[in-house]
């Protein structure tokens, strides 16, 4: 049974000619109990998209259904509610409050839910156990390492038992130490039968997805399965491909991910330096012509 | 619900103490204004209760006449305004004739003049011109429900002999003892000798009334032989008959003085208790004054929290954003500012309320004042706080509750 159901969902900024499409008409089904792992580079729409299923924002066009109903259209508080009791929300920089300790940071969506003081940090120590920092409990999080703070921020995400998981880059700010620690945790999560989805940058990490979407300009250009402990085949042609991106590509503002997707040159026969030269005129000249 | 609130005060206290001098001067609007006002309502409150215990004091029966307009009447009789200045300005339209006047007007048992007569005191070679000397008759103390401490009072057989009754603050100030009996002193180039001494009189503060516990009272015939009968008459005092409305016989007296003054109102006829509700009439004006001033007040406080809460919203919209994020309703958001405003201005409130306290102390020891904070005062302030605190505090918090998570979320 999908729990994601994107139909032709559109972002727009701003107005008129000023109008910029983060998100183009991108259709995504989501089955429960998938751990999809979402790439592409900056400013493809990404976190838009990571933004809107997790009811944070709401598309321009489009529909949304989760668990077959419709929530594009959602009223402030009852998005609220959806994101209080089935969304769980990891962010790149954590955003746990720096004024409340560990535990009130993991009691907070319990707090919104009208729980008593009592019950509510009992389910949040419990949570923190389960993210191994007990012991951590009434630290601050400016006392905690990377790692400890992203664990406690996917306590907080975890304590109101959502179906739905939503990650948007967790390991961007750690080190591998803790991206490991992080994506461990991630993985035991969806073993127990969570829906989670992730944004990330490393396509090492793919390792732990069940699928990998690619995103280019507002798009879903490729959407492929993959197997647990292994990199997903098209990330990893990026991988092993030496160098990732080039000055020029840089400065275009095109990732090397994209010389490999298919719908790019066949660039695997061609020397490094011509291949460059061929996909950075190929993608200026396309620039010029829209 | 309950525990919602709860979660936010506490926020919201922490929140306070996390920023103390500022939260403090946040507030400073907030206290001025109730600390202006707790004590100028427990100062009115003080004095009312002081004026009545004068009047109660003074009997219902006493009538007073004083030479010039000072108080404007409307048809029914009751005092519509003060003339201060003509209170003291004349002074010398009551004479000897009308006393006797007013002694035989119908229903008036007793009429007791009282004659402020300037001059010289001296006493063991030193003057002391803050006494003030007054010529009276007999019945003073009947008329006044006065009783002598020590000593008494002449009577109509030595009322020209040169005998004085003093009050208490004189026999301090003047003799330096409690009991200064048979002591002399001079006054105008003749000697008198203390024969009496007054029990403390209550006076209510900023009565229109003489303090007579800083006078000395010596016989009205004396006086008239001292001045050549031209002593100028300070006020009469008549007391109406029992059974007798005061009213009645207060008109009486207004009516045959103003006939034989040729049909002029140049006197002033007080019934018991108008003295001191011309007191009252001062007293509620300067309330009402200064109640403005705190009104002002309280809203430049308001307006100072309004201030800070939307600097504070704007400072914390990342965390707004959090807060949204995991779940936080609009309405809970709303909730945790206005929460936090209103702990702001009702903590003012509280610390106006123990400023006001060390206040009243204050006036207690070293004015004659007698502040009463009452418990609806202090009700009023903590209402009034409250009321502050929401109306100021909504404006920040609808700012904060409407923002969308996501722009919430960017800010940093």
């Amino acid at each position: 049974m999908p729990i994601i159901e994107l139909e032709d969902v559109s972002k727009l900024y701003g107005f008129g000619d000023a109008a910029t499409v983060a998100l183009d008409e991108v259709s995504l089904h989501i089955e429960e109990g998938e751990f999809v792992a979402v790439m592409g580079p900056s400013g493809c729409g990404k976190s838009t998209l990571m933004n809107i299923i997790g009811l944070l924002d709401r598309p321009s066009y489009g529909t949304y259904m989760m668990n077959n109903r419709s929530v594009a259209k959602l009223r402030p508080p009852r998005a609220a509610k959806y994101r209080r009791d089935t969304i769980g929300f990891i962010f790149q920089n954590f955003n746990l409050l720096p004024r409340l300790t560990a535990l009130e940071n993991v009691a907070l969506p319990l707090v919104y839910k009208g729980m008593t003081l009592g019950r509510r940090t009992r389910q949040a120590s419990d949570m923190l156990a389960r993210v191994g920092l007990q012991h951590r409990e009434y630290y601050y999080p400016r006392q905690l390492s990377g790692g400890q703070t992203q664990c406690v921020a996917i306590a907080r995400a975890l304590v109101n038992n959502p179906k739905l998981i939503i990650a948007d880059e967790p390991t961007g700010n750690l080190d591998s130490a803790g991206s490991r620690l992080v994506m461990e945790l991630l993985s035991e999560i969806h073993k127990t039968g969570n829906t989670i989805l992730f944004v990330t940058h490393n396509p090492e990490l793919t390792r732990y997805a069940t699928r990998v979407v690619y995103m280019h300009d507002g798009a879903i250009v490729r959407d492929e399965q993959t197997v647990i402990g292994d990199v997903a085949p098209t990330a990893r042609r990026v991988m092993y491909t030496v160098p990732a991106t080039t000055v020029e590509d840089d400065l275009a503002g095109v990732s090397a991910l994209m010389n490999h997707l298919p719908d790019a040159e066949p660039a695997a026969t061609m020397s490094l330096k011509e291949k460059t030269r061929k996909t950075g005129k190929a993608r200026r000249s396309k620039r010029s012509r829209t | 619900m309950r525990s919602l609130t709860r979660g936010n005060l506490k926020t919201a206290i922490a929140s306070v103490r996390g920023a103390k001098w500022r939260s403090l001067m946040t507030m400073m609007g907030i206290i001025i204004g109730i600390v202006s006002v707790v004590t100028v309502v427990s100062i009115g409150e003080g004095v009312k209760h002081q004026v009545e215990a004068q009047t109660n004091h003074l009997g219902k029966d006493l009538i007073t006449i004083r030479p010039g307009q000072t108080v404007n009447r409307d048809k029914n009789g009751t005092i519509s305004g003060v003339n201060l200045f003509a209170g003291y300005m004349t002074s010398g339209t009551l004479t000897d004739e009308d006393v006797r006047t007013i002694q035989k007007t119908k229903d008036v048992s007793k009429a007791v003049p009282l004659s402020i007569v300037a001059g010289k005191l001296v006493h063991d070679n030193r003057q002391y011109p803050g006494v003030v000397v007054v010529g009276t008759t007999p019945e003073l103390p009947a008329v006044f429900h006065q009783k002598l401490a020590y000593g008494d009072f002449f009577t109509i057989n030595d009322s020209n002999e040169n005998g004085a009754i003093i009050g208490t603050k004189v026999a301090q100030d003047v003799f330096g003892q409690d009991v200064p009996l048979g002591q002399s002193f001079d006054f105008q180039g003749q000697s008198f000798v203390v024969r009496g001494i007054f029990d403390e009189f209550k006076n209510a503060p900023l009565s229109l009334e003489a303090d007579f516990n800083n006078a000395i009272f010596i016989p009205y015939q004396v006086v008239q032989d001292m001045t050549s009968k031209k002593a100028q008459i300070y006020e009469v005092l008549a007391q109406s008959k029992p059974g007798a409305s005061p009213n009645v016989v207060a008109s009486r007296i207004t009516d045959t003085i103003k006939a034989s003054h040729g049909n002029q109102e140049d006197f002033t006829v007080l019934r018991a208790g108008e003295t001191l509700s011309v007191t009252s009439n001062i007293l509620n004006l300067l309330t009402r004054f200064i109640g403005g001033i705190a009104a002002i007040s309280l809203l430049v406080g308001g307006i100072g929290i309004m201030n800070v809460m939307l600097v504070s919203v704007t400072e914390r919209m990342h965390e707004i954003g959090i807060r949204k994020a995991v779940g936080a309703s609009s309405r809970q958001i709303m909730n945790q500012f206005l929460v936090e405003a209103t702990v702001l201005s009702v903590t003012g409130g509280i610390i106006g309320v123990i400023v006001s306290l060390l206040i009243n102390v204050i006036l207690l020891l070293f004015t004659p004042l007698h502040p009463i904070i009452s418990w609806q005062v202090v009700a009023l302030a903590a209402g009034v706080s409250l009321v502050v605190g929401i109306v100021f505090g909504t404006a920040p918090a609808l700012k904060a509750a409407r923002k969308d998570p996501i722009d919430a979320l960017r800010n940093e």
